[in-house]
């Protein structure tokens, strides 16, 4: 199975993967990171790689974080490698939910592209296509 | 194939129902039924939107759901089949709704009812409502998520002290 860790400033992650177990129930293969304000670099980034590594088989790892440019997914960064470690910014719950959801015989590659669209399928203004 | 799972629960099309049940059962049909949800057109429209397309959604007034099943459009579909409360599953089942198993999934409290777990909560009408639907055929459970156990509900409300 492919591993899920979540990388965010506080607890955002942590509270994430609480609300998808609240969805789908428990979950395994999943772990959260979420950065202080006095975690150094050199935290964060053994942080990150012992959650990785506690998620991983050979199946490999995403990484999502909450947003492109921030610490967490600069430091994630780092950890990209072609079919072990896939990176995907802006994490949201349709998201992650679509990654309990839709794992089965896709590659790690495969599965990165699904949910960065869905991600931002996500997405909607309401208002546009419901009429009250 | 038809009905693959029948549930209660007061939230009808929710995140537990599209995220867990849908994929877990296979479903390719969502059947809501419901006198008041078939009447408002917001609540309906918002329902319908939220399901993810390749799925099919009917939503109808107790009524209008026993004629579809018995007209057996549905049958060669994998349908999840939603009532908001125990008084509609079983007057369903009076109406001829062939289901042979109920799922409690969420029945949250209100004024009078117990609550027998994190997300069941039954009064004396519910309970009657249960035993003279369960009198007809169908096995009741409750099982909040698929990797919850299913439980008997009669385990769940011999706490009651009733």
């Amino acid at each position: 199975m492919i591993g899920l860790v979540i990388a965010t400033h506080a607890n955002l992650g942590a509270e994430i993967l609480l609300a998808t177990e609240m969805i789908i129930g428990a979950l395994s293969q999943a772990r959260a990171v979420g950065i202080r304000k006095e975690d150094s670099v050199e935290e964060i980034r053994s942080a990150v790689a012992g959650a990785i590594d506690d998620v991983s088989d050979n199946e490999g790892v995403i990484v999502m974080t909450d947003m492109f440019g921030g610490t967490p997914s600069n430091i994630s960064l780092a950890f990209l490698e072609p079919d072990r470690v896939e990176v995907l910014t802006g994490v949201n719950l349709p998201m992650v939910l679509k990654f309990f959801n839709s794992q089965e015989g896709l590659s790690l590659a495969e599965l990165a592209l699904l949910l960065q669209s869905y991600g931002q399928q996500g997405i909607t203004l309401p208002s546009q296509f419901l009429n009250r | 194939m038809s009905i693959v799972l029948t549930r209660i629960d007061s939230r009808l099309i929710h995140g537990q129902v599209l995220e867990a049940w849908v994929p877990y059962i296979h479903a390719n049909c969502i059947v809501v039924a419901n006198d008041t949800v078939a009447a408002a057109s917001f609540q309906k429209n918002l329902m319908r939107a939220a399901v993810p397309r390749g799925i099919k959604v009917v939503i109808g007034t107790l009524a209008e759901i026993a004629a579809l099943f018995s007209s057996h459009d549905l049958d060669p579909l994998r349908v999840l089949l939603l009532f908001a409360s125990s008084e509609d599953a079983l007057r369903a089942h009076r109406l001829g709704i062939p289901f042979e198993a109920l799922n409690l999934g969420n029945m949250h409290g209100g004024e009078g009812k117990v609550r027998l777990s994190c997300t069941i909560a039954l009064d004396g009408s519910d309970i009657a409502n249960l035993t003279n639907l369960e009198v007809r055929g169908p096995k009741i459970v409750s099982q909040c998520v698929p990797s919850d156990r299913e439980q008997d509900w009669r385990k769940l409300i011999q706490h009651m002290g009733q």
